[in-house]
């Protein structure tokens, strides 16, 4: 469960969000609507710790009842995923994926990872190094290497919007289904009317001052 | 309502940042602050005023550097005017590198050899002069510095060249200056008119702290003018130099207040140039937009004879001193030496521990550089980041010789004068900012969306950069190193003076030799000076090529 208080963000010019609040449930997805400048990658950069520099925040971030948002990022246990797939690209597929994995035993990591790949319809493409792999392949990659550090949440950064529409329809469903399965709690924000999945909460920010949730 | 406003900070682990700083600025602000105590003695300023050698070499110091510093950007204007946007300058700029990584004296060495009285180039006019002996001609350390400038101007035209390239590489200028040249000729100018009155107004500002380093370097050098520059008078820096060296602490004085007075003449230069340039304003606005226009420049087609003609001198220096480093009995007028002999570098294998101590050096000072580059742009806030800049270009356009004094004062206070830590110090203390600057558009144009991810997979901050920013950047890491190398091994003031002449490196034997009359040895110690930084650059090109191979990106 991610819970979301009256977060405030402001720049020195000008408040961004005023007062967001939201519960995300397990499996959940909360979608955060509006322009670009609206401030909604700053929320996203809030939520995992990266806000930066000059820009301030209220409220508060609880995630499964810890209270996160005055802790550093890598202790948060919050993923993100960006539009672009930012796979290291020196390292292979399987390397970025034993990066993103808890230590532990070499041989369990290494069979977690090679279970994953399966799972995406990647099987045998550990080995290879980013670049060769086509565009949708390397977005699940991606999305395997996030959920392979056992995130309690995940931040979505409008990470469909460079993949072409046929592969974007599939690669959404492929992320939606697999936060249902594992019940992380997630985040999306985009532009796109069509990203929103049914059911899903919505929260429409406007690219002027005093957004959305105003109490 | 929610808990009070407060800051929020990316990355907290940024305490340190004062260190990097602290380590690179204190013995540089020491050495500074030493070198201006010792400047500021009263007796050796009168003894300096005095001397009736002062006036000759500080006219032609000045001359030397502003005659080299004009002459090398108005080359560089015309040479870009008429070749930017053309193949050839695809080509030139791909091998800017390279004739910037040919080291000052190793330079000078090889184009002494060419333009002597006893060199190539009047070899090949004997037969029409019907010379049987040498002329005698000052065709180097000419009194009016001939010579030096031609050597300066080899130097710097590359420098401000590539200075040029970097600032229109970026997509959004490169796009930018094509639509401006569109437009201006579209309203039927040819496009060299567009360039003199549209673009350059707008890029000459940034070229304006490349132009400072080059008539700072023009007006200090030394170690070109020991061996290209004029000698009675010589230039006010070799006045200074010999002064230094003297065994007489009153005359080392004067020494350092001549030292303190080519640092006031770099700046009076600085000043009366930006005068100028704000006189000139309205008149050459009102040249832009006068409305005229000219024909097409019928210069533009001698640009690329004369970039043939440079390019040839390039070769004909570096071969030069392959080829007389074994001629070792070559008389004149003969094109072929009448005896080829590796006399020289059985010489040169016997004092290897020199090579060695030049290598573990430069490698020493270039990896403390990119260290402490690495470590200042890892933590230096940002607002520090910007206000650090001019001490970062400070070792550059702070003439040679006051700095060396004073680094000699730090050196001899901590007891590492003449000491090979010594050496590593002040080699470090050059090589740093070379390397930043080297650096910096790499390593601050890193994705800063690699940490966000690597974080929020929950990895530390260490193994972010040991896994994966240091491994991506490993290319500029490399270049940074070697660019830290090149400067190191080029060294002459302070290995010779805070190493107070017990290390020998190549670039010290060489200009030693440059005054003597072992030609074959002289050549080969200035090849080696140009084939180390070769060798690092060559090692860089390679880690390069091979990620490039590697991850794809090749071409």
């Amino acid at each position: 469960m991610l819970e979301l208080e009256s977060i405030t963000l402001a720049t020195p010019q000008r408040v961004l969000i005023r007062a967001l609040s939201a519960r995300v449930g397990p499996g959940d997805l909360l979608v955060v609507m509006g322009e670009s400048g609206s401030g909604k990658s700053s929320l996203l950069a809030y939520l995992c710790g990266t806000l930066a520099a000059g820009l301030t925040a209220s409220g508060r971030v609880r995630l499964d009842g810890r209270d996160i948002d005055a802790l550093p990022t890598v202790q948060r246990r919050v993923g993100i995923l960006f539009q672009d797939d930012l796979l290291f690209p020196h390292l292979t597929v399987m390397e970025n994926l034993l990066f993103a994995l808890p230590a532990g035993a070499a041989a369990e990591r290494r069979a977690r990872a090679e279970a994953a790949l399966a799972s995406a319809g990647l099987a045998g493409y550990g080995p290879r190094l980013p670049h060769t792999l086509s565009g949708g392949q390397r977005s699940r990659v991606s999305v395997l290497r996030a959920l392979l550090a056992q995130p309690q949440a995940l931040l979505l950064d409008e990470p469909f919007s460079r993949l072409d529409m046929a592969l974007r329809e599939r690669f959404r469903s492929f992320v939606f289904e697999r936060l249902r399965e594992q019940r992380i709690p997630a985040v999306l924000v985009t532009h796109d009317a069509h990203d929103v999945p049914p059911g899903a909460q919505v929260i429409q920010l406007d690219d002027h001052e005093g957004a959305a949730g105003d109490a | 309502m929610g808990a009070p406003i407060r800051p929020v900070t990316s990355t907290p682990a940024r305490r340190a940042w004062w260190l990097p700083a602290g380590l690179f600025a204190l013995p540089l602000l020491a050495a500074l602050a030493l070198a201006l105590g010792a400047a500021l003695d009263a007796a050796a300023w009168r003894r300096l005023l005095d001397d009736p050698a002062l006036w000759p070499a500080l006219s032609l110091g000045a001359w030397v550097g502003a005659a080299a510093t004009v002459v090398s950007l108005a080359l560089t204007l015309w040479i870009v005017t008429h070749l930017h946007g053309s193949r050839a300058w695809a080509r030139l700029e791909r091998w800017l590198g390279a004739l910037l990584a040919v080291p000052h004296a190793a330079f000078a060495v090889g184009l002494a050899l060419l333009l002597m009285p006893s060199g190539l180039l009047l070899r090949l006019f004997a037969p029409l002069a019907g010379w049987e002996s040498p002329p005698a001609l000052a065709t180097v350390q000419d009194p009016f510095g001939l010579a030096l400038i031609a050597g300066l101007v080899g130097k710097e035209v590359p420098f401000l060249l590539w200075n040029v390239a970097a600032q229109l590489r970026p997509v959004a200028q490169a796009t930018q200056l094509r639509q401006q040249l569109q437009a201006g000729q579209a309203m039927g100018y040819p496009a060299a008119s567009v360039w003199w009155r549209v673009l350059w107004p707008q890029l000459m500002p940034r070229l304006s702290l490349p132009l400072l380093a080059v008539w700072a370097y023009g007006v200090s050098v030394v170690d070109m003018a020991l061996v290209l520059g004029p000698t009675r008078p010589p230039t006010l820096a070799q006045l200074a130099w010999s002064w230094l060296l003297d065994a007489d602490a009153a005359v080392n004085a004067q020494g350092a207040a001549a030292s303190l007075l080519i640092a006031l003449l770099v700046a009076a230069g600085a000043l009366a140039a930006m005068l100028l340039a704000r006189v000139l304003r309205v008149p050459l606005r009102a040249r832009q937009l006068h409305g005229d226009r000219p024909a097409a420049s019928r210069t533009a087609a001698l640009v690329r004879p004369l970039l043939g003609a440079g390019a040839l001198v390039y070769v004909a220096v570096l071969a030069l001193l392959a080829f007389v480093s074994v001629a070792s009995v070559w008389s004149f007028p003969a094109l072929w030496p009448q005896r080829v002999s590796l006399e020289a570098w059985m010489a040169v294998r016997d004092s290897l521990p020199v090579l060695a101590d030049t290598a573990v050096l430069a490698l020493a000072a270039s990896l403390t550089g990119v260290v402490l580059a690495v470590a200042w742009m890892e933590t230096a806030p940002p607002a520090w980041d910007r206000r650090a800049a001019p001490l970062v270009f400070a070792p550059m356009l702070i003439p040679g010789v006051l700095l060396v004094a004073g680094l000699y004062q730090v050196a001899l206070r901590l007891r590492l004068d003449g000491s090979l830590a010594g050496l590593w110090l002040a080699h470090s203390l050059f090589s740093a900012p070379y390397a930043l600057v080297a650096l910096a558009p790499a390593y601050r144009g890193f994705d800063a969306r690699y940490e966000q991810t690597a974080r929020a997979l929950g990895r530390s901050r260490a193994a972010f950069l040991l896994r994966i920013k240091w491994p991506m950047l490993l290319p500029p890491l490399a270049a940074a190193t070697a660019v830290g190398f090149a400067v190191s091994v080029a060294q002459y003031l302070s290995t010779q003076f805070v190493g107070a002449g017990r290390h020998a490196t190549v670039t010290t034997e060489a200009l030693t030799l440059a005054s003597g009359g072992q030609r074959t040895l002289l050549a080969a110690f200035a090849l080696l000076q140009a084939l180390l930084p070769a060798m690092a650059f060559g090692a860089a090109w390679w880690i390069a090529r091979r990620q490039a191979r590697r991850l794809g990106t090749e071409g």
